[in-house]
């Protein structure tokens, strides 16, 4: 990070939430469409039924789980750079660590609403909540799904409060700069914070306490997604090694994104001097290790089928690799284990175009190991009377088109109208430079 | 916050703020708030703040959330008694987890209500001794004076290196 002044730094963050260029609003407008659009698909699938989907024995758990698996993932880097890293001090995480905690909150959303669409009949929702009732519906409190649903939705209520902490003193000052409605608005959301030493006092306290609360969480919910399938008994579910290996996939995935997102955003918005290439070096190199555990564990899977002895695991391994969907699976080993590798190279990981283009192919092999796990296991099971396979039909492909169009739009809308990046931590940052008289000038001057 | 009447002084400066900070403490000054645009533990410090009771209220939201979310699927289960996979009604294991969202949950949201409510917020109107240069570069404290203390206050604040000093009414 350059050195700035503390107004500098004010300056900079805040440039973004003047009016943007039209090309801005050209890309929300288009994306609001495909919201729409995608909108409509799901009304037409709710009035003719889950069968035009490609829905049917034995994928019963097809593309809109490999979607909610595959947002979940995505939500998880959020939590790892703002709790983890924050814990360890890894200064690199200050200019990005907002924007990968809004990807956060949008992506569970996102996901969220894949268990809806999965419904046949999404206006009872409310029946997966575990409550005793009056309807004799029974909540299995042993059940994965019931698991899922506690940590998904603890997950979702945590990640908006640890962001929403994190905003109220930048909030505060978009409320100092702001005249007439706007200032009404962003006052009404900042609490009314002043910065006294009371404040900052339990502030400091709460922050401390949610990024330690936050980073188990961020360990488990990925966990509780993996034991959906880890506690059947399908093969290619039924293995040990899922909460790990889905945990360090998550993270893997969301660091992509997190690529994905800050190079056109540090482009766009002309944050070179905030987010610099050594953070997203940084970033880089974290992919290096999270790509080595994926493909670690993809090693490790095939010498369980083979050391279990389990012919219905083995068979399944095999298909994995040479079977129906063999394609799907060697694009998957390319761009979550071979491509990051690419990052040991300086110049590589030092490019930006590189750097831009090897997360997609990353957030490309995520996705894809999500339909290999899940699809390709359920395709092929135990006995060949039962396998069928999966074909995508036009209306969850447009429900997947329009779950980016959202998460795009969701996150264009919090780039133009919050700050992107934590003012007071980049000034925390800069604490010892910008300090006293007699070092520098505070001001510049 | 209504106040003995005060005078406000800005500083540029942190360590010029530290500085009178530790001045007015050891004449035995009634320092009433000061302002930061970030969080300075030398501040908090100078000030003799405890240790914030945020994380007692924490624990306590932990324990509450994990005890009462466990209770619900106690409840539940005794509610239907379903035998699944030759497990207890009451199995401890799948409860682990259970008691560890309610946790995460609760204290979570004491956390947040805690600072929240402890940081004496949510307010409507800024106090007036509020300044908007407090959220961009400049540094503010607040010293309440009697009789007599006023003109030796202002001089200590400008002395110290205070770029403005004003009066701000109880």
């Amino acid at each position: 990070m350059e050195e700035l002044s503390y107004s500098q730094v004010n300056k900079e963050i805040l440039r973004t939430l003047s009016p943007a260029p039209r090309v801005y609003y050209l890309v929300v407008g288009l994306l609001f469409f495909g919201i729409l659009g995608g909108a409509a698909v799901w009304g037409y699938q709710i009035l003719t039924g889950l069968g035009v989907t490609g829905l049917k024995h034995p994928t019963m758990w097809m593309l809109y789980l490999v979607n909610f698996v595959f947002w979940i993932g995505i939500a998880h880097s959020g939590t790892l750079i703002s709790a983890i890293l924050y814990l360890f001090r890894a200064r690199w995480r200050t200019a990005i660590a907002r924007s990968s905690e809004a990807m956060t909150v949008f992506a569970v959303m996102i996901a969220t609403a894949f268990v809806l669409i999965h419904l046949g009949r999404p206006w009872i929702f409310y029946w997966i909540i575990p409550y005793p009732n009056q309807r004799t519906l029974w909540p299995d409190f042993q059940s994965p799904l019931i698991f899922d649903f506690l940590a998904v939705s603890t997950y979702f209520t945590v990640s908006v409060l640890f962001w929403y902490t994190g905003l109220v003193p930048d909030l505060a000052a978009v409320r100092d700069r702001s005249q007439g409605f706007r200032r009404k608005i962003y006052g009404f959301f900042s609490l009314g914070w002043t910065g006294t030493d009371r404040q900052w006092h339990h502030y400091g306290a709460a922050y401390l306490l949610l990024a330690g609360l936050a980073t188990p969480l961020v360990i488990s919910v990925h966990s509780v997604v993996s034991w959906d399938f880890a506690l059947a008994i399908i093969p290619g579910y039924h293995s040990t090694i899922f909460a790990p290996y889905f945990v360090a996939g998550a993270i893997h995935s969301g660091l992509a994104m997190v690529l994905t997102l800050l190079i056109p955003l540090r482009r766009i918005f002309g944050f070179e001097k905030i987010i610099s290439l050594k953070d997203l070096e940084s970033v880089a190199k974290t992919t290096i290790l999270t790509g080595l555990i994926v493909g670690y564990s993809y090693i490790i899977e095939y010498f369980i089928a083979w050391y279990s002895g389990n012919i219905f695991e083995k068979q399944t391994f095999l298909f994995r690799a040479i079977g129906h969907y063999g394609p799907q699976f060697w694009l998957m080993v390319f761009c979550n284990s071979v491509a990051p590798l690419f990052f040991f190279f300086k110049k590589v990981r030092t490019s930006l175009a590189s750097l831009f283009t090897i997360a997609i192919l990353i957030n490309i092999g995520m996705w894809t190991e999500r339909f290999v796990i899940i699809i390709g296991s359920m395709a092929q099971d135990f006995i060949p009377y039962q396998w069928g396979f999966y074909y995508l039909r036009w209306v969850e492909f447009s429900l997947t088109a329009a779950s980016f169009c959202l998460f795009m739009f969701l996150f264009l809308l919090f780039a133009k109208f919050l700050p992107s990046i934590s003012i007071a931590e980049v000034k925390e940052d800069l604490t010892p430079i910008h300090r006293g008289r007699g070092r520098r000038d505070y001001h510049g001057a | 916050m209504a106040h003995d009447p005060a005078l406000l002084g800005i500083f540029s400066y942190l360590d010029d703020l530290l500085a009178v900070l530790k001045k007015l403490k050891e004449a035995e000054f009634k320092v009433l708030t000061v302002f930061s645009p970030i969080h300075f533990s030398e501040i908090q410090e100078l000030m003799g703040h405890k240790p914030s009771i945020v994380r007692y209220l924490t624990l306590a939201g932990g324990i509450l959330g994990g005890t009462s979310l466990v209770g619900l699927a106690i409840y539940a289960h005794l509610s239907f008694e379903l035998i699944t996979s030759g497990k207890p009604i009451l199995p401890p294991i799948p409860f682990v987890v259970i008691f560890f969202e309610g946790t995460i949950l609760l204290a979570v949201i004491f956390a947040v209500a805690s600072w929240v409510l402890k940081g004496r917020l949510p307010r409507v109107h800024l106090p007036r001794a509020y300044d908007r240069r407090f959220s961009e570069d400049r540094f503010g404290i607040l010293v309440a004076y009697t009789n007599g203390q006023r003109d030796i206050i202002q001089k200590l604040l400008e002395e110290t290196g205070a770029e403005e000093v004003r009066d701000v009414a109880g």
